[in-house]
């Protein structure tokens, strides 16, 4: 098998009969606690009820209407974290505290809804007459997809720009596509488009205050969600270090046609992953598929603390990773190449909670140990690329360039510009920047009607 | 301690049955080669599938058969458009002839349907010519379309008379009459049967029914290329039907025959409820078409463990047990009333209950979203019990009684100011 072919596919999700069998495990809630759950107000608790009652194209409606990136979603959401948190089918109770059943599996009825709409080419939306309004999105990640989707609904004409060749953000470059195939994302990409969004690729907008000139160049508001696009360092010093990746790179290599590459650098070779997110499981999955012949996990706290999904920490286990939990890398060391060779580690423990509530890692002096390594992957955060507030210089920003916006409605500081997505909030999820789509693209109506 | 040895044999029309599960007559019994299968998993006789006298032969539609299953559960119930045996006579009963040498201490009983007074006699000697210990004559199939045959005989009752008469005449083993229940009072036939010399009655055939139509060809399943028919439905939806007719046949003193009960029977619950309903014997197809032969381990271990449990010696025992206790609806004691009552520390926080007692109920239940728990307001239940029906919780929601005097609060009217627009005089009757 090629690693094309390696790469390419997701996994299956649910037939027909499988869906209806778990949707007829859901308890139908009164004030479901899963559409609580959910930052986007997909609204699972509605959804599975139509599924339940065999009105699935009102189930797939009511996705659609209410989460244009319904597919992604379900596939990509930590749901044990959101929908199915809560989900009173697990059974929990006074009696039973840790429940005895398992939630609804929501994400998965998510995306066969999604995925069963294209089978039987039922479509939610039909483009709608043009009204003579245009507004600017910067970024076709699920922020700017979402708020355009949403203004085109109504028939504004909503452009999109994105520095990339091909549009999705991260639901593209970073994210494997294993996890996340390309022609899923095709698909409902494909919806929005429908609906009339224009798509710029290739078109960075990067000079002085190229964004903010949106305005005077015919669009009446700008939507910015650029995302970030620029992995975090373990010290900045590092960069010229070879086999050193930021996980930004790393990831997007894989699906920008530098993925044979990729493998020719990995296979064989031992790489180690720091960090404890998804992305960082992202990393370590992809480099086992690629050929290495160890992976190793460095995270700094305990398994716990982890913020990836369980069952993606699991899975990488049970793939081959190795974790070495409670270790904080410390420094890297190169031969005279400055070629990678290992990675200086120290042991930690687990002292009082910090500002996230989990517990604080805490060095433990004089337990240095050094570990061979070829590869480093860092996969300890996006940031916001360094020249990004040159773009919109006169929109009010945060220290480490995050733009600062009213929650309420996505206002930045210059009227007629707003943000959201990661940009915004710094890494977060998909279905957050889907959220914040749906709020800028709401007060943007309101500010064109003025 | 050693446990009492429980004896599940029962005597029926002055046969004996190991034990009271029989097949019915349907596709489970078609051939000697299933049922020697039954027989080592443990049925204690078989109603042969009915024969057929190869005057006309028997083609089956295909496909014959259609599923109606209710969300997760499978086979709730089965539609089925089967004939009479397409098997020649001759092989049947060679099957017979084995049968009854390799299982001397298994029953077989003959399944039979004739088109003519000539037909059911001649099918009635050579079932008993050929081994056979019993007859069933089948009134009942659903699907012959031609007059005077099938349930078409069994609402024409005069004819189950006068056939069950030429069939007792011509032999000398015992006689079994099949119902249908495609009528409204099953007394009557079985009083015509009793009369032509039935010495039992066996309840129910198919109900008559439509499962389910496909909705892009419009068509009813079983699709018979194009075409559907009303047809036979089967399965535990239909326990309920089954286990009133037993039940009114049992009562009917005029009638006082043996009862062999069929009806959705899968489990040994279900068989028991027809035995304490006045069944002596029971027989199930559907069960087996859904799960094969195996069922009868589980209906003789669960029979026997609860005989030996409640201090039962003989199944006999429990025939009927049921009937005093089953009354017309005046008969109930309005006086003693109850309502529903919550374990709230299993409760799992679905609010199921609540809608169901806003929409169906008594609007008893108020809906804390902190904590996610009902709060019912007593005076206001109906004991309806629809709330524990809907409760995923197993009896986290029981019914009990209150005392003597409590009184359920009455439903309010929604605008008591509006009362003098009311048109409105008590009624009186004219006499």
């Amino acid at each position: 098998m090629s690693l094309a072919d390696k790469f390419n596919k997701m996994k299956r999700g649910f037939d027909f009969g499988q869906a209806l069998e778990e949707a007829d495990r859901c308890l139908l809630c009164l004030d479901p606690p899963c559409s609580k759950g959910c930052p986007a107000d997909t609204d699972p608790g509605t959804f599975i009820r139509k599924l339940r009652f065999k009105n699935i194209t009102g189930a797939i409606r009511t996705i659609k209407e209410n989460n244009i990136l319904g597919g992604a979603c379900g596939i990509l959401c930590p749901v044990d974290r959101l929908c199915e948190k809560e989900c009173s089918a697990q059974f929990k109770s006074k009696s039973t505290p840790d429940g005895s059943a398992q939630a609804i599996q929501i994400g998965k009825i998510q995306r066969f809804l999604v995925e069963h709409a294209w089978e039987r080419d039922f479509k939610v939306f039909s483009q709608p007459d043009s009204i003579n309004q245009k507004v600017a999105v910067v970024g076709s990640g699920p922020g700017g997809l979402s708020c355009a989707a949403e203004l085109a609904k109504v028939g504004i004409q909503v452009t999109v720009f994105e520095a990339k060749p091909e549009p999705g953000g991260v639901l593209r470059y970073g994210v494997n596509s294993f996890r996340f195939e390309n022609e899923f994302l095709e698909k409902e990409l494909g919806e929005i488009k429908s609906l009339g969004v224009q798509f710029k690729c290739n078109t960075k907008i990067e000079n002085r205050a190229a964004a903010e000139n949106l305005l005077k160049e015919g669009y009446s508001a700008v939507f910015l969600a650029p995302g970030l696009w620029q992995s975090a360092q373990l010290n900045a010093k590092q960069s010229a270090i070879k086999g050193l990746f930021g996980s930004v790179d790393y990831l997007s290599a894989l699906r920008d046609g530098r993925l044979e590459a990729m493998g020719q650098q990995v296979k064989g070779k031992s790489v180690a992953v720091i960090g404890g997110g998804a992305v960082a499981m992202d990393c370590i999955t992809s480099a086992l598929k690629l050929g290495a012949e160890d992976v190793y996990l460095i995270y700094r706290r305990s398994f716990v603390q982890m913020p990836a999904e369980r069952e993606e920490r699991l899975e990488s286990l049970e793939e081959g990773a190795h974790f070495l939990l409670l270790n904080q890398p410390v420094d890297y060391l190169t031969d005279g190449n400055n070629q990678l060779i290992g990675v200086k580690l120290l042991h930690t423990k687990l002292g009082k909670p910090d500002e996230s509530g989990r517990r604080r890692p805490v060095n433990i002096e004089g337990s240095e140990w050094e570990l061979d390594i070829d590869i480093v992957v860092e996969a300890i955060g996006n940031q916001a690329e360094q020249e990004s507030k040159e773009w919109y210089p006169n929109v009010e920003t945060s220290e480490n360039n995050l733009i600062k916006i009213n929650p309420e409605t996505g206002e930045t500081s210059v009227p007629g510009i707003f943000a959201g997505g990661d940009i915004v909030r710094g890494p977060a999820l998909v279905v957050n920047a889907v959220q914040d789509g749906k709020i800028a693209a709401r007060s943007i109506q309101k500010y064109l009607a003025k | 301690m050693s446990q009492k040895a429980i004896d599940l044999s029962i005597e029926f029309c002055g046969v004996k049955f190991n034990n009271p599960f029989l097949l019915s007559s349907s596709p489970v019994s078609n051939s000697a080669e299933m049922v020697e299968k039954a027989y080592e998993a443990g049925w204690s006789g078989v109603m042969f599938k009915t024969l057929n006298s190869d005057r006309i032969p028997i083609i089956h539609p295909s496909p014959r058969m259609n599923s109606f299953h209710y969300g997760n559960k499978r086979l709730v119930g089965l539609q089925n458009v089967e004939q009479i045996s397409d098997r020649p006579l001759k092989d049947n009963l060679l099957d017979f002839l084995y049968l009854k040498k390799k299982y001397p201490d298994r029953v077989l009983i003959s399944s039979i349907m004739g088109f003519s007074n000539d037909e059911w006699e001649y099918l009635a000697k050579v079932s008993e010519d050929n081994g056979a210990d019993m007859l069933e004559l089948n009134f009942s199939c659903p699907h012959m379309a031609v007059e005077g045959t099938g349930h078409h005989v069994g609402k024409a009752f005069d004819l189950i008379e006068k056939f069950t008469a030429t069939a007792k005449k011509a032999v000398s083993i015992p006689i079994i009459a099949k119902m249908t229940p495609n009528i409204t009072d099953m007394t009557e036939p079985a009083i015509y049967a009793k009369r032509g010399g039935a010495d039992a009655i066996s309840a129910i055939n198919t109900v008559s029914g439509i499962s389910e139509i496909g909705l892009d060809d419009l068509v009813p399943k079983p699709n018979i290329f194009g075409i559907g028919a009303v047809s036979g439905t089967s399965g535990p939806a239909i326990k309920p039907i089954g286990l009133h007719f037993i039940a009114d046949m049992a009562k009917c003193q005029e009638l006082n025959l043996p009862l062999s009960g069929i009806g959705g029977i899968e489990t040994w619950i279900d068989a028991l409820e027809y035995i304490l309903l006045g069944s002596s014997t029971i027989q199930v197809t559907t069960g087996i078409i859904h799960h094969g032969y195996r069922i009868v381990e589980d209906m003789i271990e669960g029979l026997t463990d609860f005989m030996r449990e409640k201090g039962i010696d003989k199944v006999e025992d429990l025939v009927g047990k049921a009937l005093n206790n089953l009354v017309t609806t005046d008969h109930f004691n309005l006086e003693r009333q109850g309502i529903a009552q919550y374990d709230e520390d299993r409760c799992v926080g679905c609010g199921q209950c609540v809608i169901v007692c806003d929409d169906a109920g008594g609007q008893a239940l108020e809906w804390d979203s902190n904590k996610r728990i009902p709060k019912l307001n007593e005076n206001k239940c109906l004991s309806c019990m629809i709330c524990s029906f809907v409760c995923p919780v197993n009896d986290l929601i029981t019914f009990k009684e209150m005392e003597s005097g409590w009184q359920r609060q009455e439903t309010a009217v929604m605008e008591p100011t509006i009362a003098s627009e009311l048109k409105f005089s008590p009624y009186h009757t004219k006499e």
